[in-house]
């Protein structure tokens, strides 16, 4: 980044800096200073807020003199500068794979992994991150973006309205079913829009193929050799206890 | 313990773990592993430290420790392989490195340039692990003087030292960096009184945030992030026939093997500081005692040797503050405390006391270490450079899914999921702005010591802070803390400049006269 936008960015960091350490001191002020806790008496100098209060006083300081830094090189004037033609400017393409990435990571941590079955949420993240940077197509990646879009908003409005529960209470692995649905949409999506942008097919299978060996490794690794009980043990991870119990 | 009994106990540990084919197998196997982390642009030794303790946490500690440091010697190492063949440093601890292994690649030495590293690494490890096994008891038996001020002070100082040198823009981000860090460290019930602070009354947060998860978040997801952004591409690789371990041009440069491993052991035992800038450092010096210093950046096979056994001799340099003090050395140092605090250790001065031998296991997994990354580096380097090929966009989506399942087994809390990936996309973002991240993980990692020493100390004191200008270490932390701090302020900087314009006016004028001089 060069610098002239590092002191820009510097000014919202220093601003933040500061509100975050009057926060962080408002909060250690609630700490017990001098009074009983828990039965025991305390002074300031064995208080918990006394390392608190030396951490937010510092953020603050140093919050002050970053913007004092970012006042006096011109940082701050353009930022507001900056600020008043936001309208006019576009996203830029860096911006549009970092939210691509920022997409798949909270959509896999925040929606797959707590409620859908481990294997489909490893498969499901993998596929959609490698197919969407693997082809190194931004036309392609913004369409088949939507479309993952699409399905994970439908995946979070049938858990928010608790319509899922509903679902597994009819057959037990109905989210799963619905995730692997899910799934060879997405597959029969990319390959589909692949052809209409000549990338090479070959690209498509690689990235099915890595998306189920690597948690087909993974898996078994984590629940049977580091007996680690996986996130959500669903219909595949089931399956896959089954095979393995039948085996041993 | 007597004289012989430590190398008794030394050479019976190397003697067990050459005949146990477990061992060595896991150790190969992390060595290549560590190879292939350092070489892939993106992936670093502290990555692959962080990955692998999830899989070592079901291990015996002595067995956890040989994959862990096989990973740590492996990953400072292979970021040479890149360096060299296609002129970006697969870790930032060989971009010193590319300035001279890529110009002898491309005179048709690739394979001379990677022999000359693969040797001076595994000599600058060898020499790092001397040093451990000759300062550790030394600083541990004085540590065991230190009181909670002096701990206090050490914990701070490493945090601004840390701050203060591998801040690339403005030196407070790296101190803002850390105080970030010793924030998050606070979260949780305080350790003394047990007083929850700032866990808005979720009880997850009550036993604190869990370091390893933090660290993978910190360190893991900006990596995974940016990579996949730029869809980092590998270029060509320069060709080369087979390593050759050149040990004439060893021999003839020990002077410099020397100096660049004191280099790395010095920078490394310094809190926070990682083997980047041990390989810079050393590079200069190297350039400075040069005898040819117009060759440097041009192929210069000193250049090449001195980078590479100073950032390797430096792992051994950050393991004698990480077992002595329990402050890490550099930020894969930090890893291994979290993965040693898994393990039921606990690095400081009483280590020497609790686990007698726990510091000759390490120096023996270290040479060992050395060894196989030697013979590794001779003979598969080939088969390394192929992993490469692999395209980022399919590898790194991988990596977030070990980090993902890594933060999560560790615990085996949803939890931590939840934290790690906030986390790791504010270290993302302090890094675009050229934030340092290292001091962010040593505060996180240091904050539970600063904080309980603070009011230890306080406790003892009856809150007077006397002790800290009584005490001679103390004051001696103290001065250098505030010499760093005074170090960015306009008007000692000034001031810094005329005592030593001064200085040198004064030495000038007891110097001899020149030719010149004389004229005049």
């Amino acid at each position: 980044m060069e610098e002239q936008k590092l002191r820009q960015y510097d000014f919202l960091t220093a601003a933040f800096l500061i509100l975050f350490g009057i926060w962080e001191l408002f909060e250690t002020f609630k700490m017990p200073m001098t009074d009983s806790y828990g039965g025991v008496e305390t002074v300031w100098y064995v208080s918990p807020a006394l390392f608190p209060l030396f951490i937010g006083a510092a953020l603050i300081l140093l919050g002050f003199i970053l913007l004092r830094n970012s006042i006096k090189t011109g940082g701050a004037a353009d930022f507001i500068h900056a600020m008043k033609s936001i309208g006019k400017s576009r996203i830029s393409n860096k911006s549009v794979r970092v939210l691509t990435v920022l997409l798949a990571l909270v959509s896999f941590v925040y929606i797959l992994i707590p409620y859908i079955d481990f294997f489909m949420s490893i498969t499901l993240f993998l596929f959609f991150l490698c197919t969407a940077f693997y082809p190194d197509h931004d036309e392609f990646r913004k369409r088949f973006v939507k479309h993952y879009l699409v399905g994970i908003g439908i995946i979070l409005i049938l858990l928010i309205t608790g319509l899922s529960g509903v679902l597994n209470s009819i057959l037990k692995y109905n989210m799963d079913i619905l995730s692997l649905i899910f799934l060879i949409y997405l597959n029969i999506v990319a390959r589909k829009m692949a052809k209409g942008f000549e990338i090479p097919k070959k690209l498509i299978r690689q990235v099915t193929i890595i998306s189920l060996v690597v948690p087909l490794i993974l898996c078994p690794l984590f629940r049977y050799f580091l007996l680690v009980p996986l996130p959500v043990e669903g219909g595949i991870i089931k399956l896959m206890n089954l095979v393995y119990y039948t085996i041993r | 313990m007597g004289v012989f009994e430590p190398l008794q106990i030394f050479f019976i540990n190397i003697g067990g773990m050459l005949i146990s084919p477990t061992i060595m197998l896991l150790l190969f196997s992390s060595v290549i592993m560590g190879i292939v982390f350092g070489a892939t642009p993106g992936l670093t030794a502290t990555l692959g430290v962080a990955l692998l303790t999830t899989l070592t946490y079901s291990m015996d500690t002595s067995t956890a420790m040989v994959a862990l440091m096989g990973i740590y010697v492996g990953g400072v190492y292979g970021g040479s392989y890149t360096a060299i063949l296609v002129n970006i440093p697969g870790t930032a601890a060989s971009a010193a490195t590319a300035l001279d292994g890529y110009p002898l690649a491309c005179k048709g030495q690739a394979g001379r340039a990677l022999g000359l590293t693969t040797t001076s690494s595994a000599i600058g490890t060898f020499i790092g692990m001397m040093f451990v096994v000759m300062l550790s008891p030394v600083i541990s038996a004085m540590a065991l003087q230190f009181t909670s001020f002096e701990f206090f002070l050490l914990a701070l100082f490493g945090i601004v030292i840390s701050g203060t040198l591998t801040s690339q823009d403005l030196v407070y981000k790296g101190w803002i960096a850390g105080f970030l860090g010793l924030f998050l460290a606070t979260i949780g019930r305080d350790k003394l009184q047990f007083y929850p602070r700032f866990t808005f009354g979720m009880s997850e947060l009550e036993g604190g945030l869990d370091l390893v998860p933090v660290l993978i978040g910190a360190f893991g997801i900006p990596q995974i992030m940016s990579t996949i952004r730029d869809n980092f591409k590998i270029g060509k690789t320069k060709k080369f026939d087979k390593i050759i371990p050149d040990f004439k041009t060893i021999a003839h440069n020990t002077p410099a093997i020397i100096r660049s491993s004191l280099i790395g052991v010095g920078i490394g035992s310094v809190p926070g500081i990682g083997e980047d800038i041990a390989g810079w450092v050393s590079y200069g010096a190297a350039k400075k005692a040069s005898k040819h210093p117009e060759e440097f950046g041009n192929g210069s096979v000193e250049a090449v040797i001195s980078t590479e056994t100073a950032n390797n001799s430096c792992i051994g340099g950050a393991m004698i503050p990480l077992l002595t003090l329990g402050v890490p050395g550099s930020p894969p140092a930090a890893m291994l405390l979290g993965a040693l605090l898994l393990h039921g250790i606990q690095p400081g001065p009483m280590l020497m006391i609790d686990h007698p031998t726990f510091i000759l296991d390490i120096t023996a997994i270290l040479l060992l270490a050395s060894l196989t990354m030697w013979v590794c580096g001779i003979l598969l380097a080939k088969q390394v450079i192929k992993v490469l090929k692999i395209p980022t966009s399919l590898f790194m989506p991988v990596i977030a899914v070990l980090c993902v399942i890594g933060s999560y087994a560790l615990g085996i809390r949803i939890f931590n999921l939840y934290l790690m990936l906030p986390i790791g996309i504010i270290a993302y973002f302090l890094s675009e702005m050229k934030y340092p991240i290292a001091p962010l993980i040593i505060g996180v990692s240091l904050g539970d010591m600063c904080d309980q020493n603070l009011r230890r100390a306080q406790m003892v004191s009856q809150g007077s802070f006397l002790p800290v200008i009584t005490r001679p270490v103390s004051l001696i932390l103290f001065i250098l803390i505030l010499l760093l701090i005074a170090g960015q302020i306009p008007v000692f900087q000034k001031l810094q400049k005329r005592i030593g314009n001064r200085i040198n006016l004064i030495l000038k004028k007891k110097s001899p006269k020149t030719p010149e001089d004389m004229k005049d």
